[in-house]
Protein backbone atom coordinates (compact mmCIF):
# COMPACT_ATOMS: atom_id res chain seq x y z
CA UNK A 1 0.00 0.00 0.00
CA UNK A 2 2.89 2.33 0.73
CA UNK A 3 3.41 3.50 -2.87
CA UNK A 4 -0.11 4.97 -2.71
CA UNK A 5 0.27 6.80 0.59
CA UNK A 6 1.23 10.22 -0.77
CA UNK A 7 -1.64 10.27 -3.24
CA UNK A 8 -4.07 9.08 -0.58
CA UNK A 9 -2.86 11.65 1.92
CA UNK A 10 -3.30 14.40 -0.66
CA UNK A 11 -6.80 13.14 -1.43
CA UNK A 12 -7.64 13.15 2.28
CA UNK A 13 -6.45 16.74 2.47
CA UNK A 14 -8.48 17.77 -0.57
CA UNK A 15 -11.60 16.12 0.79
CA UNK A 16 -11.42 17.42 4.33
CA UNK A 17 -9.51 20.67 3.90
CA UNK A 18 -7.67 20.40 7.22
CA UNK A 19 -4.71 18.53 8.58
CA UNK A 20 -6.25 16.86 11.64
CA UNK A 21 -9.28 15.63 9.71
CA UNK A 22 -7.09 14.50 6.80
CA UNK A 23 -4.97 12.46 9.19
CA UNK A 24 -8.11 10.98 10.79
CA UNK A 25 -9.49 10.03 7.39
CA UNK A 26 -6.18 8.55 6.27
CA UNK A 27 -5.96 6.57 9.50
CA UNK A 28 -9.51 5.29 9.15
CA UNK A 29 -8.74 4.15 5.61
CA UNK A 30 -5.72 2.16 6.77
CA UNK A 31 -7.75 0.47 9.49
CA UNK A 32 -10.41 -0.45 6.97
CA UNK A 33 -7.81 -1.63 4.47
CA UNK A 34 -6.13 -3.71 7.18
CA UNK A 35 -9.23 -5.87 7.34
CA UNK A 36 -9.12 -6.32 3.56
CA UNK A 37 -5.47 -7.23 3.17
CA UNK A 38 -6.30 -10.55 1.59
CA UNK A 39 -8.51 -8.79 -0.96
CA UNK A 40 -5.90 -6.13 -1.63
CA UNK A 41 -3.42 -8.76 -2.74
CA UNK A 42 -5.71 -9.79 -5.58
CA UNK A 43 -7.10 -6.38 -6.55
CA UNK A 44 -5.61 -5.35 -9.89
CA UNK A 45 -5.41 -1.65 -9.12
CA UNK A 46 -5.35 -1.06 -5.36
CA UNK A 47 -4.70 2.67 -5.80
CA UNK A 48 -8.08 3.58 -7.31
CA UNK A 49 -9.77 1.09 -5.00
CA UNK A 50 -8.21 2.74 -1.95
CA UNK A 51 -9.20 6.18 -3.26
CA UNK A 52 -12.81 5.00 -3.63
CA UNK A 53 -12.85 3.55 -0.14
CA UNK A 54 -11.47 6.81 1.23
CA UNK A 55 -14.08 8.83 -0.65
CA UNK A 56 -16.88 6.60 0.65
CA UNK A 57 -15.55 6.88 4.20
CA UNK A 58 -15.53 10.63 3.82
CA UNK A 59 -19.10 10.69 2.53
CA UNK A 60 -20.30 8.32 5.25
CA UNK A 61 -18.78 10.39 8.02
CA UNK A 62 -18.82 13.79 6.42
CA UNK A 63 -19.69 15.65 9.57
CA UNK A 64 -16.77 14.17 11.40
CA UNK A 65 -14.19 14.65 8.70
CA UNK A 66 -15.31 17.97 7.27
CA UNK A 67 -15.71 19.89 10.50
CA UNK A 68 -12.52 21.87 10.19
CA UNK A 69 -12.33 23.32 6.71
CA UNK A 70 -9.60 25.87 6.60
CA UNK A 71 -10.59 29.42 5.94
CA UNK A 72 -7.19 30.99 5.56
CA UNK A 73 -3.89 29.86 4.20
CA UNK A 74 -1.18 30.49 6.73
CA UNK A 75 2.42 30.22 5.74
CA UNK A 76 2.88 27.54 8.35
CA UNK A 77 0.43 25.37 6.45
CA UNK A 78 2.42 25.50 3.26
CA UNK A 79 4.41 22.45 2.29
CA UNK A 80 8.19 22.23 2.21
CA UNK A 81 9.79 25.49 3.28
CA UNK A 82 6.62 27.53 3.43
CA UNK A 83 6.32 30.39 1.04
CA UNK A 84 9.82 29.75 -0.22
CA UNK A 85 8.45 26.56 -1.72
CA UNK A 86 6.12 28.50 -3.98
CA UNK A 87 7.31 29.36 -7.49
CA UNK A 88 8.99 32.74 -7.82
CA UNK A 89 10.42 32.77 -4.33
CA UNK A 90 13.20 35.10 -5.44
CA UNK A 91 10.66 37.92 -5.64
CA UNK A 92 9.26 38.71 -2.16
CA UNK A 93 6.72 41.25 -3.46
CA UNK A 94 5.37 38.81 -5.99
CA UNK A 95 5.29 36.09 -3.34
CA UNK A 96 3.25 38.24 -0.94
CA UNK A 97 0.77 39.06 -3.68
CA UNK A 98 0.50 35.41 -4.55
CA UNK A 99 -0.04 34.40 -0.94
CA UNK A 100 -2.80 37.00 -0.67
CA UNK A 101 -4.43 35.58 -3.79
CA UNK A 102 -4.22 32.08 -2.37
CA UNK A 103 -5.94 33.25 0.78
CA UNK A 104 -8.72 34.74 -1.32
CA UNK A 105 -8.92 31.55 -3.35
CA UNK A 106 -9.31 29.58 -0.15
CA UNK A 107 -12.17 31.82 0.96
CA UNK A 108 -13.79 31.46 -2.46
CA UNK A 109 -13.47 27.68 -2.34
CA UNK A 110 -15.17 27.70 1.05
CA UNK A 111 -18.19 29.34 -0.58
CA UNK A 112 -18.67 26.53 -3.09
CA UNK A 113 -20.89 23.55 -2.42
CA UNK A 114 -19.07 20.40 -1.32
CA UNK A 115 -19.63 18.76 -4.71
CA UNK A 116 -18.34 21.76 -6.66
CA UNK A 117 -15.34 22.31 -4.40
CA UNK A 118 -14.39 18.66 -4.55
CA UNK A 119 -14.53 18.41 -8.31
CA UNK A 120 -12.57 21.59 -8.93
CA UNK A 121 -9.87 20.62 -6.41
CA UNK A 122 -9.55 17.08 -7.69
CA UNK A 123 -9.51 18.10 -11.36
CA UNK A 124 -7.75 21.46 -11.40
CA UNK A 125 -5.52 21.23 -8.35
CA UNK A 126 -4.74 17.51 -8.23
CA UNK A 127 -4.93 16.69 -11.92
CA UNK A 128 -7.49 13.88 -11.70
CA UNK A 129 -9.08 13.09 -15.05
CA UNK A 130 -12.85 13.35 -15.42
CA UNK A 131 -13.12 9.57 -15.77
CA UNK A 132 -11.12 9.13 -12.57
CA UNK A 133 -13.47 11.44 -10.70
CA UNK A 134 -16.40 9.50 -12.11
CA UNK A 135 -14.89 6.27 -10.84
CA UNK A 136 -14.00 7.79 -7.50
CA UNK A 137 -17.31 9.42 -6.73
CA UNK A 138 -19.70 7.29 -8.73
CA UNK A 139 -20.98 10.46 -10.39
CA UNK A 140 -21.55 10.25 -14.18
CA UNK A 141 -18.87 12.04 -16.16
CA UNK A 142 -21.44 14.41 -17.67
CA UNK A 143 -22.44 15.56 -14.19
CA UNK A 144 -18.79 15.90 -13.20
CA UNK A 145 -18.18 18.09 -16.27
CA UNK A 146 -21.17 20.23 -15.48
CA UNK A 147 -20.10 20.67 -11.85
CA UNK A 148 -16.59 21.59 -12.92
CA UNK A 149 -17.93 24.20 -15.33
CA UNK A 150 -20.19 25.71 -12.68
CA UNK A 151 -17.50 25.60 -10.01
CA UNK A 152 -15.05 27.47 -12.22
CA UNK A 153 -17.69 30.02 -13.15
CA UNK A 154 -18.53 30.60 -9.50
CA UNK A 155 -14.87 30.96 -8.56
CA UNK A 156 -14.40 33.47 -11.38
CA UNK A 157 -17.41 35.41 -10.18
CA UNK A 158 -16.19 35.55 -6.56
CA UNK A 159 -12.57 36.31 -7.37
CA UNK A 160 -13.36 39.07 -9.84
CA UNK A 161 -15.85 40.62 -7.43
CA UNK A 162 -13.26 40.85 -4.64
CA UNK A 163 -10.55 42.07 -7.00
CA UNK A 164 -8.29 39.04 -6.70
CA UNK A 165 -8.28 38.69 -10.47
CA UNK A 166 -9.20 41.29 -13.04
CA UNK B 1 -17.51 40.19 -20.68
CA UNK B 2 -15.30 39.16 -23.59
CA UNK B 3 -14.42 35.51 -24.07
CA UNK B 4 -10.76 36.48 -24.03
CA UNK B 5 -11.18 37.97 -20.55
CA UNK B 6 -12.94 34.86 -19.29
CA UNK B 7 -10.24 32.61 -20.68
CA UNK B 8 -7.51 34.72 -19.11
CA UNK B 9 -9.28 34.74 -15.74
CA UNK B 10 -9.87 31.00 -15.90
CA UNK B 11 -6.21 30.52 -16.66
CA UNK B 12 -5.22 32.63 -13.67
CA UNK B 13 -7.57 30.68 -11.40
CA UNK B 14 -6.18 27.44 -12.74
CA UNK B 15 -2.64 28.55 -11.93
CA UNK B 16 -3.71 29.55 -8.44
CA UNK B 17 -5.40 26.18 -7.95
CA UNK B 18 -2.24 24.38 -9.02
CA UNK B 19 -0.36 26.37 -6.37
CA UNK B 20 -3.07 25.85 -3.78
CA UNK B 21 -0.93 24.70 -0.89
CA UNK B 22 -1.13 21.48 0.95
CA UNK B 23 1.39 20.30 3.51
CA UNK B 24 3.14 16.99 3.20
CA UNK B 25 2.52 14.40 5.88
CA UNK B 26 4.63 14.83 9.00
CA UNK B 27 7.74 12.72 9.18
CA UNK B 28 6.84 9.38 10.69
CA UNK B 29 3.09 9.85 10.25
CA UNK B 30 2.75 7.00 7.77
CA UNK B 31 4.67 4.61 10.03
CA UNK B 32 2.59 5.58 13.06
CA UNK B 33 -0.62 5.26 11.07
CA UNK B 34 0.37 1.76 9.96
CA UNK B 35 1.10 0.67 13.53
CA UNK B 36 -2.22 2.09 14.76
CA UNK B 37 -4.07 0.45 11.88
CA UNK B 38 -2.52 -2.92 12.69
CA UNK B 39 -3.56 -2.77 16.32
CA UNK B 40 -6.95 -1.18 15.78
CA UNK B 41 -7.71 -3.43 12.81
CA UNK B 42 -7.03 -6.50 14.93
CA UNK B 43 -9.22 -5.21 17.73
CA UNK B 44 -12.11 -4.44 15.37
CA UNK B 45 -11.72 -7.80 13.69
CA UNK B 46 -12.14 -9.56 17.00
CA UNK B 47 -15.18 -7.49 17.79
CA UNK B 48 -16.78 -8.15 14.45
CA UNK B 49 -18.95 -10.88 15.86
CA UNK B 50 -22.14 -9.27 14.93
CA UNK B 51 -22.34 -10.31 11.34
CA UNK B 52 -25.71 -11.95 11.17
CA UNK B 53 -26.48 -11.62 7.52
CA UNK B 54 -23.49 -12.60 5.48
CA UNK B 55 -22.88 -14.29 2.19
CA UNK B 56 -19.75 -14.24 0.14
CA UNK B 57 -17.60 -13.25 3.04
CA UNK B 58 -17.91 -16.66 4.56
CA UNK B 59 -16.54 -18.54 1.62
CA UNK B 60 -13.58 -19.49 3.77
CA UNK B 61 -15.79 -20.49 6.62
CA UNK B 62 -14.64 -23.70 8.17
CA UNK B 63 -17.14 -24.52 10.86
CA UNK B 64 -20.59 -23.86 12.16
CA UNK B 65 -20.97 -24.17 15.85
CA UNK B 66 -24.28 -24.57 17.52
CA UNK B 67 -24.32 -22.92 20.89
CA UNK B 68 -26.73 -21.22 23.20
CA UNK B 69 -29.74 -22.53 25.00
CA UNK B 70 -29.59 -26.24 25.55
CA UNK B 71 -26.73 -26.68 23.15
CA UNK B 72 -24.29 -24.84 25.37
CA UNK B 73 -24.66 -27.28 28.21
CA UNK B 74 -21.79 -29.52 27.25
CA UNK B 75 -18.84 -29.32 29.63
CA UNK B 76 -16.63 -31.50 27.53
CA UNK B 77 -14.43 -31.24 24.51
CA UNK B 78 -15.89 -32.67 21.35
CA UNK B 79 -15.31 -36.35 20.74
CA UNK B 80 -11.60 -36.81 20.12
CA UNK B 81 -12.37 -39.20 17.35
CA UNK B 82 -14.51 -36.72 15.50
CA UNK B 83 -13.04 -35.15 12.41
CA UNK B 84 -11.30 -31.90 13.24
CA UNK B 85 -11.61 -29.16 10.65
CA UNK B 86 -8.32 -27.82 9.40
CA UNK B 87 -6.64 -25.07 7.44
CA UNK B 88 -3.28 -24.83 5.76
CA UNK B 89 -1.10 -21.74 5.98
CA UNK B 90 2.09 -21.01 4.09
CA UNK B 91 5.10 -20.36 6.30
CA UNK B 92 5.52 -16.66 7.19
CA UNK B 93 2.21 -15.87 5.51
CA UNK B 94 -1.04 -14.84 7.10
CA UNK B 95 -4.45 -16.30 6.48
CA UNK B 96 -7.79 -15.18 7.78
CA UNK B 97 -9.94 -17.97 9.09
CA UNK B 98 -13.59 -17.31 9.75
CA UNK B 99 -15.24 -19.18 12.57
CA UNK B 100 -19.00 -19.13 12.47
CA UNK B 101 -21.06 -19.52 15.59
CA UNK B 102 -24.78 -20.06 15.43
CA UNK B 103 -26.43 -19.14 18.67
CA UNK B 104 -30.03 -19.95 19.54
CA UNK B 105 -30.24 -16.86 21.72
CA UNK B 106 -28.38 -13.61 22.18
CA UNK B 107 -25.57 -13.98 24.71
CA UNK B 108 -24.13 -11.08 26.67
CA UNK B 109 -20.66 -11.13 28.21
CA UNK B 110 -19.43 -14.36 26.80
CA UNK B 111 -15.70 -15.00 27.15
CA UNK B 112 -13.67 -16.30 24.27
CA UNK B 113 -10.18 -17.69 24.70
CA UNK B 114 -8.03 -18.59 21.73
CA UNK B 115 -5.05 -20.87 22.42
CA UNK B 116 -2.49 -21.10 19.66
CA UNK B 117 -0.05 -23.88 18.84
CA UNK B 118 3.66 -23.20 18.86
CA UNK B 119 4.74 -21.18 15.84
CA UNK B 120 1.29 -19.78 15.07
CA UNK B 121 0.37 -16.24 16.06
CA UNK B 122 -2.74 -14.15 15.91
CA UNK B 123 -2.05 -11.02 13.85
CA UNK B 124 -1.66 -8.03 16.13
CA UNK B 125 -0.65 -10.17 19.12
CA UNK B 126 2.98 -11.04 18.57
CA UNK B 127 4.39 -13.59 21.01
CA UNK B 128 1.05 -14.36 22.70
CA UNK B 129 -0.02 -17.99 22.83
CA UNK B 130 -3.34 -17.37 24.56
CA UNK B 131 -5.65 -14.41 23.98
CA UNK B 132 -8.85 -13.85 25.91
CA UNK B 133 -11.54 -11.26 25.41
CA UNK B 134 -15.14 -10.66 26.30
CA UNK B 135 -17.79 -10.39 23.65
CA UNK B 136 -21.48 -10.71 22.92
CA UNK B 137 -23.24 -12.93 20.47
CA UNK B 138 -26.35 -12.14 18.54
CA UNK B 139 -29.12 -14.58 18.01
CA UNK B 140 -28.35 -16.35 14.78
CA UNK B 141 -25.02 -16.61 13.01
CA UNK B 142 -21.99 -14.74 14.31
CA UNK B 143 -18.73 -14.47 12.43
CA UNK B 144 -15.33 -14.36 14.08
CA UNK B 145 -12.44 -13.71 11.69
CA UNK B 146 -9.01 -14.69 13.03
CA UNK B 147 -5.93 -13.74 11.05
CA UNK B 148 -3.30 -16.37 11.72
CA UNK B 149 0.38 -16.04 10.94
CA UNK B 150 2.68 -19.04 10.65
CA UNK B 151 6.16 -18.37 12.03
CA UNK B 152 7.37 -21.97 12.27
CA UNK B 153 6.68 -24.98 10.05
CA UNK B 154 5.32 -27.05 12.93
CA UNK B 155 1.59 -26.30 12.95
CA UNK B 156 -0.69 -27.85 15.53
CA UNK B 157 -4.11 -27.43 17.05
CA UNK B 158 -5.85 -24.15 17.75
CA UNK B 159 -8.43 -24.13 20.52
CA UNK B 160 -11.21 -21.56 20.73
CA UNK B 161 -13.04 -21.84 24.04
CA UNK B 162 -16.30 -19.99 24.55
CA UNK B 163 -17.68 -19.57 28.05
CA UNK B 164 -20.98 -18.12 29.19
CA UNK B 165 -22.28 -18.34 32.72
CA UNK B 166 -20.90 -21.70 33.80
CA UNK B 167 -21.21 -23.38 30.46
CA UNK B 168 -18.55 -23.68 27.84
CA UNK B 169 -17.68 -25.21 24.51
CA UNK B 170 -14.29 -25.69 22.94
CA UNK B 171 -13.72 -25.60 19.24
CA UNK B 172 -10.64 -27.30 17.74
CA UNK B 173 -8.99 -26.36 14.52
CA UNK B 174 -6.06 -28.17 12.94
CA UNK B 175 -3.49 -25.74 11.53
CA UNK B 176 -0.99 -27.15 9.04
CA UNK B 177 1.93 -25.15 7.76
CA UNK B 178 3.50 -25.67 4.36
Amino acid sequence: MRPHFDRLYRLAWRLTGAKAEAEDLFQELLIKAFGKLDDLVVIDAPGPWLCRVMYNLFIDEKRRFARGRIHTVEEGQLGGEGIASLPGSDDPVHDNQRLEKLKQLDKALAQLSDEHRMVVLLHDAEGYKLAEIEELTGTPVGTVKSRLHRARARLREILTADGTIS
Amino acid sequence: MQNNDINRQDQEILELLKDYPMPAADAGFYDQALVRATHEGSRRQRNRWLLTGFGAAIAATIAVWMIGGMLLTSQQLPDAGAAIPGVTIALEQSRTVNLVFASATALESATLTVSLPDGIELSGFPGQREITWETSLNEGKNLLPLTLVALKPTGGELLARLEHDERNRTFRLRVDVT
